[in-house]
Formats: structure tokens, C-alpha cells, sequence
């Protein structure tokens, strides 16, 4: 079984090929007592607190009306730090295939590589990993919009440090808000007589994102929310009654949240198929966009969703077209294309974002693995993407061109994307209440 | 194995039982040792008119009433019992002490903590605190301690703040919770938990952090309106510089001091005073100084408690308030003193129970015997408001619309803890009920609320439908708990 990559020893290397220099991360010399408490405290999390919900509710900071009522945000977060070169494989650079000997994808018309190896072609410079072909029509549809040498600003290459930045919406780790940038959003734009399901995280743990978000529950499967007793006869009907009639707010509130137990027994999730022949994965991830397809489909007032699937710390053994990370683009694949054949037509009121908290180094190393790097990938589908390409301020792969001439650099910014799908989707103005610190200089252009 | 502590005490319960007929433990002890442990009095009063105004205050001050002792309250007057209540002198009993104050947490230096993993250490602070808020006879220094924690917000998950807040709950906030806001705010200032949190550690006259500073006037003093400028801001930073976490060999000791190196030595102007060049550790003293004295720290500070205590309160209470601060130097009691004894108290419009103060009041109300453990906090978890756990340094939100998210997790609570289900809390319902010469909605309503049933007609007529036997009682008690009515104080 692959290590995980919160008992990666943050060292970020391992080993070296002969070509690299000694690299000195910040990681490789951090406090090894902070990690080791963290690690700790990350596993004592999940295990205590599996199973645990959270209900918070929410101050009305300010109200920002959203344009697109119900419109619905998904946030997929992949742990470890997804290989972006593997995924979006820039085929078209010499210096790819040079520094990656064992593992390098190999072009869509090489006809020297076996045909498993070659990339699917998505504009010319770029290729998808054969992996990800579940999503690949999908891509030729216009779609499915991919993003490359995206980031932070955190240059530690560490997974606690990186993931911490990007799921506080910040630079970088060091300093700043310990609010998440999701929770930021969700309290700013509060409406009232919204939802107790404004937010979900499917998962044991709430995740940073959503820390201090107030009307945010975590849930590892719909059935979790349900009112305990309900087979009790009179409970419900006395709850019923009594919240039946105030005008007041809980009075509301409780008539809210009555509402949400009746659209979730009427999903009936124990029994729900999948519509129009989509079949998930029985995988974490799969299981998980299941749940939040089902939720979306209820009608319970679903805002924003959460998930997030480890494993993708490949130091070793990392695999081509197939093995290990193959293996993990196969989930996200199968799990997105059953997604967003099971939502149908709600796919126009719905964005889907992937992302990671850093990408991997250029070099592969000598255990035929990728250590950590910075630029990677994101993919964003949903109503309105315009799909079908790659966005890059491509910087290249040339030694001169590499940040600290090993790992791609980041020339894109990962808070230019989320803030232009809460603008332009959710029709949320007040992008730097969410971003403190960073001004957009120029648009992405996901929708453009 | 632990005993409960009904166990512990099931010796002593019996003899003050026979006690009892003589009536003398019924006699205006006011509010004595094992209030909650001590055998309910010969026949629980029933509510009248009066009681409705004792259970709110009760709920205002306290964290609610426990069985029996409205009608204690009733007897000695409230007056008496608010000022009791200021002057929170009564002795906890052993049991709760004992408990409390063998907590790793409040007696270990925050290096020696390190040997637990952090999730222990959220608990057992979690603990000490519900089981003060559940068991301790001193229930508004319970809820002022609440108060200020939230008030000098410390986020457990930061850094290692969760192994430094137990010292910092000890020394910042409950030595002062009661007492002088100066001196808790000098305590604070100088607390290792707040300086990891806020990042004061990092604030070096080389490269300034303005976290703790900005903090410290927008939400410690001043308030956002309060009067200053960012320029202010930058030259408090300035004055804090220098300070940091002391270190053993690899390990935290768990005190602070102060590094010349680091400090900003220069000349600083802060809300139009100055602060002479060379002032070395003086200048955090200088800006508390300034800080405390400024009138819109006593405007900021009785706006919160007006807040806190009355939902609204108008502007001449806040003043009376403000005015107390002032001539008292900060006295805390000083500016409850015109709180607890306004009208508003009991008369104003209610307040919408923040999960912790429906948690606890609930556990009060049916006189649980709890652990206050893992399981207790997990359902304070899964209603929103886990201690300790807030990211933010302006604490958990008081206001109505932040909490009705909550409800799902309210309702579920008080259904496991009627029936039971919550290991390590046990009620005891049927000899609740009881003691009460009447039916059960009369009695149920009265327990968890204070009221007659002509109060809360529907309620009442749902809980006489109800089955007889126990399984009706648990359901009664259940839906008492979840009623729009329990959700207010």
C-alpha cells in the first residue's frame, strides 16, 4: 500500500537523480516536532472526529444578492500534490521527455511509443494522460476547461504548509486568517431563510476551507443528516407542531430544516439510481460525488460541496499509463464523467473545481516517482466554462526556465480562478473579503 | 475506573436525605455545596408568575436552572441572589473542584502537554469548561469566563496555541473575569497562547506584524469604531515588538520575554500620545495604559455586555455601563452592577441560546450526571459552536441569526440525552418528575422551563398526548428540550 502524504516526511526528495543539484527546501530543514505534532493531531483528527457533523449557523456580515439563486460549487481537492505534468502533459517539450526518461507520457503520434503510452491530444502542445479518457469527450465538447502551472505563492513544498495557504485563500502559509476562503464566502453572501445545507463537506473531517463557516455540515453520506428518533411515533409530528406556526426565527428555521429531512427522505438514498446510465466508481471519490449529486438534486438548498481524495504524494513507483498515479487519474475520470452524466442538465447550474495543493518536480527521481514541485493543473466544468482548451502562461521546462531549475513555475495564480468563478458564476462581487491581499490583475478567461 | 459523580457522593446523598423532613436543607441556604447533588427538596414548587422571571434571569446569568432552584431563588429574593451571584464567593464542591483542577491541562507547562496529542488536550479543556458551566454554584463567573474567552479569542488549532490556552484560561481569564479588565488585558498581552495566535511573535522591529496590534484595538479596547487610524495600528505594532515564546532545549517553557534585539526602540505616537524613544518592555505597558483609559474602550466594552446579557439594550443603559467602567477603573462587577439590575433583564425580549448555552442549560435542567467527555462535546461540535475552535479572534458570534443553522443537532441532542443515549450522562427522569405533585406536562414544563402550561398551551397539549409510563416521560422531556420555547433565554 503507497504511503499517504500525511505521513510523507515532508522531506520532499527522494533520492536523486544524478543530474539534480542538493536541493535545500525549506521543507527538507523544518521543525521536525511541529510535523511530527501535526501529523499526529491530522490522524487523531480523523479518527476522533469520524462521523462528526457541524451545524453552524451564520452572521450577516453583509448581503451580497447572488444572480445565479442555485447555483451550485464543487470543490475537489486532491491531497498529496497531483503530478500536473503527468495529467496535462506538455508533449511538445524536449526538455519533458529528457528529464523524465522512465516516465514521460509520450506524444499522440509517436509511433515508436506503444499506443497506451501516447497522450490523448488536446491542442496541439498538450496531451491528456490515456488515464483520464472518461473525461476526454467531454473535453472535445467544450466542456471540460483545463488550467496549467497554477499555484500559491508558498514556496515550502510542503503538504500541511500548501494546503493550509490554499484552503485559507492565502499566499502563502506563513501568516494570516485561519478562517477558510469558503467560509468566507458563505458568510459574506448570506441570505436569509437560506438552508441548513448551505455547505457540505463530504469527508469525516470539516476541511480548512470551510473553518469558521458558519451553516456548513459534514457528512460522510447523506443519511448521516437525519433526525435521530424519526421512527419514534410522535417525535417528528411533535417537532412539526410546535415549529409549525412562530414567525419567528427559530420558529423558521425549524421549519427549514423539517423541509430538508422531507426532500432527503424523499431522495430515499439508500435506493437512489444514478440517472441516465451513470455509474460511479464504488471508490471514496466516487461514492462522494454520488452524495453531492444527490444533494444537488434534492433541492435542500445546496450551495457549495466539498470533497477530497488522497493519495497522490507518487514518490515512487509513480507509473506511465499505468500503475500508480494512472491508477488515481482512472477515479477522477470515471467519478467526473459519472457526475456530470447523473446531473444532466443541472451541469448549467453547477462549476466544478479540482485542484491541488502543489504540483510535482520536472525531474523524475530514482525511485521512478516525482517529488514535490509547484505549478500544476486544475480543471473547471460546469455552466458557462468554455471549455475544450488548455489556459497556460506556459513557462516552460528548460532549466532556466524551471523555479530553482527543478519544478515548474507557478504563472498563474490558483485565488485569479476561484475568485472568477464566484464573480462571473455565483455573481459574487466582493472577491478580496475572500482573498485578503490579492488583486486580480488579469482575468483567467474561464468564461470568455 | 472513574466514579461519577453520583457514586462519589452516594454516601453523603443519604444522610442529607433524612435531613430533608426537618425541612433544613430547604431553609434559604441559598446556594450551598452539591446544589445539584443535594436530594431535591420534599415537593418541587410549581411555577407561578414569579418563576418565569427567575428561570430568565437564571438563563441570562447563569446558564440556566437546575431542579429546585427557582423555588430557592424564589425564597432568598432575586436580588439577593444576583448579588450573590456578583460576588461568586460560594465554594464549588469537591467533587467539581477536584474534577476540574486535576486537568493535565491547567496544572502541566505547555512543553510538558506536548507529550499528549492535541486532540486530547481540546478535550480536556472543553471538559473543564462545560463542567464549570454545569456543575459550579458561581454561574455568572462561569458565563463571564465564556464571555471573555470569546472576547480575547485564542483558536486552539493554531500553531501550538491548544497546549498554551489552558495556562492562558487560568491566568488571563479567570484570575480577571470578574475583576479588573486592565489587569486581564495586561495578562493577555503578555499571554503565551494570544502571542502565538495573533502572531506577536512575529512582530520584530525588523519586519512588523500587525496582526496582534490591529486586534488588540479593533476587538480588545477600542472597538472598530473606536477612533483610531491604521497609522495608529502600525505604531502599537511597533510597541509589541520584542516579544516572544520562551524556548527549553526543543520544547516551549511556556512563558514569554522579551528580546531587545527584536524590539523597535524609537519614538512612538499612539492616539496622539507619545511615547518617548528607548522605552524597551515599558512600551506594551504604555499602550495598555493608553488603551484602558480610552473612552471608547468603556463604550465598546458596554456595548458587548448590554449585548450579551440583554440583546438590546439602549443608550442610556450603555452609558450607565460605560460610566460605571470609567469611574471604576475597569471594574468588571462595577459595570454588571446596572446589567443585572435592569428591568431588561427579565423583561426584555429574548435571546436565541447559543449551542453552548443550550447544551449546558439543557444538562442543568434535567440535572444530568455527565463526564462533559467526548461524547457531550461531539454533539456540541455537531450544533456548531466546538470551544476553543473559533478561527477567528472575534470569538463565537452572540447574535440571534448566527445560530439557527443549528437546530437538526439540538433536536438530536435533546433526544439521546432524555433517553439515555449519551455515554457517561445519565438523567433521572422518573424521579424528576416525580417530586412534582401534578401531571406530567405541568411538571416537565416547570423543570426545563419554568412555566405553566398556560404559557406554552401548545406544548403543553402535545405533551399530555403523549403515551403514559416512562417512554412517554423521555419523550416529553425530549420535546421540551427541542421546543422553539427551550431555544430561548
Amino acid at each position: 500500500m503507497h504511503k499517504d502524504w500525511w505521513s510523507c516526511d515532508g522531506r520532499g526528495v527522494w533520492g536523486r537523480s544524478s543530474r539534480e543539484p542538493a536541493r535545500k527546501g525549506a521543507s527538507e530543514f523544518a521543525d521536525l516536532s511541529r510535523r511530527a505534532v501535526m501529523a499526529s493531531a491530522m490522524m487523531g483528527a480523523v479518527a476522533w472526529l469520524a462521523g462528526r457533523t457541524s451545524a453552524l449557523a451564520q452572521v450577516s456580515v453583509s448581503e451580497t444578492a447572488r444572480k445565479h439563486e442555485r447555483e451550485t460549487l464543487v470543490v475537489v481537492f486532491l491531497r498529496g500534490g497531483a503530478d500536473g505534468l503527468n495529467v496535462v502533459v506538455p508533449y511538445r517539450e524536449d526538455a519533458y521527455h529528457r528529464m523524465r526518461p522512465s516516465l514521460a507520457l509520450k506524444a499522440p503520434n509517436d509511433d515508436r511509443a506503444a499506443k497506451n503510452d501516447r497522450v490523448l491530444d488536446l491542442d496541439g502542445f498538450f496531451g491528456l494522460n490515456p488515464a483520464l479518457e472518461p473525461i476526454f469527450d467531454s473535453y472535445r465538447e467544450g466542456d471540460i476547461l483545463l488550467l496549467h502551472a497554477v499555484g500559491s505563492q508558498d514556496q515550502t513544498r510542503s503538504h500541511f504548509e500548501a494546503m493550509s495557504a490554499m484552503e485559507r485563500g492565502l499566499a502563502s502559509a506563513d501568516t494570516g486568517t485561519a478562517s477558510g476562503w469558503l467560509a468566507r464566502y458563505l458568510n459574506a453572501s448570506q441570505r436569509s431563510g437560506s438552508s441548513p445545507m448551505r455547505a457540505v463537506a463530504i469527508g469525516p473531517v470539516m476541511p480548512d476551507s470551510l473553518r469558521g463557516a458558519l451553516q456548513a455540515v459534514a457528512i460522510g453520506s447523506v443519511d448521516e443528516y437525519a433526525l435521530v428518533g424519526a421512527d419514534r411515533e410522535g417525535w417528528k409530528a411533535a417537532l412539526r407542531e410546535l415549529y409549525g406556526s412562530g414567525d419567528d426565527p427559530v420558529s423558521a428555521a425549524g421549519r427549514d430544516t423539517l423541509r430538508v429531512l422531507d426532500a432527503l427522505n424523499r431522495l430515499d438514498p439508500a435506493n437512489y439510481r444514478p440517472e441516465n446510465g451513470a455509474g460511479y466508481p464504488t471508490t471514496p471519490l466516487g461514492l462522494a460525488m454520488r452524495q453531492i449529486a444527490m444533494l444537488a438534486k434534492a433541492d435542500v438548498g445546496l450551495e457549495t460541496a466539498c470533497c477530497d481524495m488522497g493519495g497522490w504524494d507518487t514518490h515512487v513507483a509513480q507509473g506511465r499509463s499505468g500503475g500508480w498515479l494512472a491508477g488515481l487519474l482512472g477515479d477522477v475520470g470515471q467519478s467526473l464523467a459519472a457526475f456530470q452524466t447523473d446531473m444532466g442538465p443541472r451541469m448549467a447550474q453547477t462549476t466544478v473545481v479540482v485542484m491541488t495543493e502543489f504540483g510535482r518536480r520536472a525531474y523524475e527521481n530514482q525511485g521512478l516517482g516525482t517529488d514535490h514541485g509547484r505549478g500544476s493543473f486544475m480543471l473547471v466544468t460546469g455552466g458557462g466554462v468554455k471549455g475544450g482548451r488548455v489556459l497556460a502562461d506556459w513557462p516552460g521546462l528548460e532549466r532556466h526556465q524551471l523555479e530553482a531549475g527543478d519544478d515548474l513555475r507557478v504563472t498563474t495564480d490558483y485565488r485569479a480562478v476561484l475568485a472568477e468563478i464566484l464573480r462571473t458564476r455565483l455573481g459574487f462581487a466582493d472577491t478580496p473579503s475572500v482573498f485578503p491581499g490579492f488583486s486580480n490583475k488579469n482575468p483567467v478567461g474561464l468564461y470568455a | 475506573m472513574e466514579l461519577t459523580r453520583r457514586e462519589a457522593l452516594a454516601g453523603g446523598a443519604w444522610g442529607a436525605a433524612t435531613l430533608l423532613g426537618a425541612g433544613l436543607l430547604a431553609g434559604g441556604c441559598g446556594e450551598t455545596r452539591n446544589p445539584l447533588r443535594a436530594p431535591l427538596p420534599a415537593s418541587l414548587r410549581l411555577p407561578k408568575r414569579e418563576s418565569a422571571r427567575i428561570a430568565r434571569a437564571l438563563n441570562r446569568v447563569g446558564f440556566g436552572p437546575s431542579p429546585g432552584q427557582i423555588a430557592l431563588v424564589a425564597r432568598m429574593g432575586l436580588d439577593a441572589w444576583l448579588n450573590a451571584q456578583l460576588r461568586a464567593d460560594t465554594e464549588e464542591d469537591d467533587n467539581l473542584r477536584l474534577r476540574v483542577s486535576r486537568l493535565p491541562v491547567y496544572n502541566l507547562p505547555a512543553g510538558e502537554l506536548l507529550n499528549y496529542p492535541q486532540a486530547a488536550i481540546l478535550a480536556m479543556l472543553q471538559q473543564g469548561a462545560i463542567l464549570r458551566m454545569v456543575y459550579s454554584p458561581n454561574q455568572l463567573l462561569e458565563r463571564m469566563v465564556d464571555f471573555w474567552t470569546n472576547h480575547f479569542n485564542v483558536y486552539a488549532l493554531k500553531g501550538r496555541a491548544a497546549f498554551r490556552k489552558g495556562t492562558d484560561e487560568v491566568e488571563v481569564i479567570r484570575k480577571n473575569a470578574l475583576g479588573s479588565f486592565p489587569a486581564m488585558l495586561r495578562a493577555s498581552a503578555k499571554s503565551p497562547a494570544m502571542l502565538v495566535y495573533l502572531d506577536n511573535q512575529a512582530n520584530t522591529g525588523n519586519g512588523p506584524n500587525e496582526n496582534y496590534a490591529r486586534e488588540l484595538l479593533e476587538l480588545h479596547t477600542l472597538g472598530v469604531d473606536g477612533g483610531y487610524t491604521q497609522k495608529d495600528v502600525v505604531e502599537v505594532a511597533r510597541c509589541l515588538t520584542g516579544w516572544t515564546t520562551e524556548r527549553g532545549f526543543l520544547r516551549p517553557v511556556g512563558k514569554i520575554k522579551f528580546d531587545p534585539d527584536h524590539h523597535d526602540d524609537g519614538e512612538k505616537f499612539v492616539l496622539g500620545h507619545r511615547i518617548p524613544a528607548g522605552g524597551g518592555p515599558t512600551d506594551v505597558d504604555r499602550v495598555l495604559d493608553i488603551l484602558v483609559e480610552h473612552p471608547s474602550t468603556a463604550r465598546h466594552l458596554a456595548r458587548k455586555l448590554c449585548h450579551h446579557f440583554l440583546g438590546e439594550a439602549g443608550p442610556a443603559l450603555e452609558s450607565r455601563v460605560a460610566r460605571a467602567y470609567t469611574e471604576s477603573k475597569g471594574d468588571i462587577r462595577q459595570m454588571l452592577r446596572p446589567i443585572l439590575h435592569a428591568p431588561e433583564l427579565v423583561e426584555g425580549p429574548p435571546i436565541l441560546k447559543r449551542p453552548i448555552d443550550f447544551l449546558v442549560s439543557a444538562l442543568r435542567a434535567l440535572d444530568a450526571d455527565t463526564n462533559a467527555g467526548r461524547e457531550i462535546q461531539a454533539y456540541l461540535d455537531r450544533m456548531g459552536q466546538p470551544l476553543y475552535q473559533w478561527p477567528m479572534p472575534d470569538g463565537y458570534p452572540d447574535q440571534t441569526a448566527a445560530w439557527t443553522g443549528s437546530l437538526l443537532a439540538r433536536w438530536n441532542f435533546a433526544h439521546a440525552l432524555a433517553y439515555g443515549a449519551i455515554p457517561r450522562t445519565s438523567v433521572r427522569l422518573s424521579q424528576l418528575a416525580s417530586e412534582f405533585d401534578a401531571p406530567r406536562e405541568t411538571a416537565l414544563m416547570a423543570l426545563t422551563l419554568g412555566m405553566t402550561p398556560e404559557d406554552d398551551q401548545t406544548l403543553a397539549s402535545r405533551l399530555s398526548k403523549l403515551a403514559y409510563g416512562s417512554d412517554g416521560l423521555k419523550l416529553g422531556a425530549a420535546l421540551c428540550l427541542a421546543s422553539p420555547a427551550f431555544q430561548w433565554r
